[in-house]
């Protein structure tokens, strides 16, 4: 077992992956760039090496500053985390060349799962339903087209490379695809570095239904059943949960199978998400492969609460050589999860993203409910990162239980100084047709009219709290220097 | 026994316990920005703040103003002097938490002068580029 690793990230997963190294007896080293130097996860580190400036490339995406760090350290293990490098096959190559052990899948499974099209092959190879799409070899806007075009509109236009729905348009005419080829190019580029683009037939009303998959070094892979994902806003996933609605037992074991079946034929050892489109609900719900995320997922935690596994834990075992430490008959749901992402966004300004001081920070505590976080009260939102503060995860026996725990811990969770999605994420699970499962993966964009909090007056009792606070304030800003100020007489209605 | 319809106590730490009518809530609030903000049951409410109409036309998806709504590197410049250009028509590429922001041009218009470059870190309420008079 690895005596020393090195945490290649920053934030809530590099705070949860120090988390369970702690736990395990292995030293932590943790990389932080010029903006986080007050970071959360630099101060739960046994040491913090500092791997540059502000900006991801120069920092988090350095793959010199941060295999320097390891060496420097005498780390003999890189946790990647997601994003950033975690499924960069050069970096894991790049390790691997020097004897670090990259925790994740090896650089040549990465490789073959981190480009759309090889997947599909991959796939398909191992009988594995795809999604009617194309590639062109030739990637002109006329080939584009043309693919389309066969295909069958609507279609959704995607990097070939790359994941987290960077970059994927959705199409619905031939003659909107020039303008949005260009568009998914480039971001494609900026994201990945490399604009291949690739189209795929967009199915009607689907469900995003995930399957989590664990390998080892030895042949073994087991999955850990699935997450429903649907609840997104342009394809970034906004809130997951773990049963899913529309899985019933008979489903489960053939999505299970097949997103085994699949990462068996990738040669795929750690943890890996296979994800698939689902048409339907039921036993007679038809399934898609869409992609394979060779990485912890942001939403493994859900996972963790149903079956009662440390995730990242069972991915270190694995790397030092282990074998997966649960049968397949081992692993049980037990309850449901729900995860939501509370983001430093605003609803009410089309999602802008906030960045700034995190003027009152409190974190609820209450039975069935976990927080992974990476920020603290008086910490500071950076524009450089993205907007993710926190992934709050309620476990309950059934999923009315979970639902009703999350909106209670939302409703406990006060964060101020810079808007949040709370008031969202709490009309979100109140909405009826969430309560009642009812869920597509164009849910938000349908509902969005009443899950936008209003842009209604401060109610009385907000008003009345505000000038208390604002007396409370005044009176801390000029200690006793004001003799005429008695608080038993001024703060009018304060109960004695 | 008469008592106020509310009573508000600070219990510290910017926590307040909120009586109305014999029912009690725990608020929080604190300054920040130059506004009092208060949470209360899940819902945030900023009181005193600048007035938001300007801002309230702009969006991540759409921004009707020819600044940054926020802190943001300039990826790209669409645009060049003297060009014409139509309503909605993307002017300038910003990028600020991994989100793409365009900026829109709010009516049609002859571009007179572009005030950033491409890769610049620019704030909020600074013009990016200047449009003739309508």
């Amino acid at each position: 077992m690895f005596t020393r690793i090195l945490v290649a990230n920053r934030g809530e997963i590099a705070v949860r992956i120090l988390r369970t190294c702690r736990v395990m007896g292995i030293e932590t080293v943790a990389v932080y760039s010029d903006a986080d130097a007050g970071a959360l996860h630099v101060s739960l580190a046994d040491r913090a090496v500092r791997i540059g400036g502000a900006a991801p490339a120069e920092s988090y995406l350095s793959q010199p500053a941060i295999i320097d760090a390891a060496l420097a350290t005498g780390a003999q293990a890189v946790h990647p985390g997601y994003g950033f490098l975690s499924e960069n096959d050069a970096f894991a190559a790049a390790c691997a060349a020097i004897g670090l052990t990259f925790i994740g899948p090896s650089a040549d499974a990465m490789a073959k799962l981190g480009s759309k099209t090889a997947a599909r092959r991959i796939a398909e190879s191992a009988g594995v339903p795809v999604v009617p799409g194309a590639v062109p070899q030739d990637q002109s806007d006329a080939s584009l087209i043309a693919a389309a075009t066969t295909v069958g509109f609507p279609v959704l236009l995607k990097p070939s490379e790359g994941g987290g729905g960077i970059g994927m348009k959705e199409v619905h005419a031939a003659a909107d695809l020039p303008g949005v080829i260009a568009q998914a190019r480039r971001e494609a580029e900026a994201a990945f570095g490399d604009g291949t683009l690739y189209v795929e037939r967009l199915v009607a009303k689907p469900r995003h239904v995930e399957f989590q998959i664990l390998g080892d070094s030895h042949g073994t892979v087991v999955h850990l059943f699935e997450r429903e994902c649907s609840i997104q806003r342009r394809h970034q996933k906004v809130l997951e949960e773990t049963p899913s609605t529309a899985v019933t037992p008979a489903l489960r074991a053939r999505m299970g199978a097949a997103a085994v079946a699949l990462a068996k034929a990738a040669g795929y050892a750690n943890a890996g998400t296979v994800e698939f489109l689902v048409e339907g609900r039921g036993d007679d719900a038809s399934f898609y492969f869409l992609e394979m995320n060779a990485r912890l997922q942001v939403e493994h935690p859900i996972t963790e609460a149903v079956t009662g596994v440390d995730l990242v834990r069972a991915q270190i075992e694995v790397a030092a050589g282990g074998r997966v430490p649960w049968t397949q008959d081992q692993l049980t749901q037990r309850g449901h999860a729900i995860e939501v992402r509370v983001c430093a966004e605003d609803p009410r300004q089309g999602f802008l993203p906030q960045a700034g001081v995190l003027a009152l920070y409190r974190e609820p505590s209450m039975p069935g409910v976990r927080v992974d976080s990476g920020v603290v009260e008086g910490g500071e939102v950076s524009v450089h990162y993205d907007s993710l503060l926190a992934k709050l995860v309620a476990w309950g026996e059934n999923r009315e239980a979970a639902r009703l725990r999350a909106r209670e811990a939302l409703a406990r969770y006060p964060i101020l100084g810079i808007r949040t999605n709370i008031p969202l994420l709490m009309r979100l699970l109140a909405h009826d047709r969430f309560v009642a499962g009812d869920l597509d993966t164009h849910f938000l964009e349908t509902e969005a009219a009443s899950l936008v909090p209003p842009d209604a007056p401060p109610s009385d009792d907000a008003r009345a709290v505000a000038a208390m606070a604002q007396r409370v304030s005044a009176a801390t800003a000029t200690p006793a220097v004001d003799s005429s100020w008695d608080p038993w007489t001024s703060l009018g209605g304060r109960r004695v | 026994m008469s008592e106020a319809a509310t009573s508000i106590t600070p219990l510290g730490a910017g926590r307040f316990l909120l009586n109305r009518d014999g029912r009690q809530r725990i608020a929080y609030a604190t300054q920040a920005a130059g506004a009092t903000w208060v949470f209360l049951d899940g819902e945030v409410m900023v009181i005193g703040a600048p007035t938001s109409s300007t801002t309230r036309t702009t969006s991540a998806d759409d921004q009707a103003s020819l600044a940054a709504p926020m802190p943001a590197t300039v990826i790209a410049i669409a645009v060049q002097p003297g060009q014409k250009v139509a309503a909605g028509d993307v002017l300038i590429r910003l990028e600020a938490m991994k989100m793409e922001l365009p900026v829109r041009s709010p009516r049609d218009a002859t571009v007179v002068a572009v005030k950033c470059r491409e890769g610049e870190l620019v704030q909020p309420g600074v013009p990016l580029l200047e449009l003739d008079e309508t």
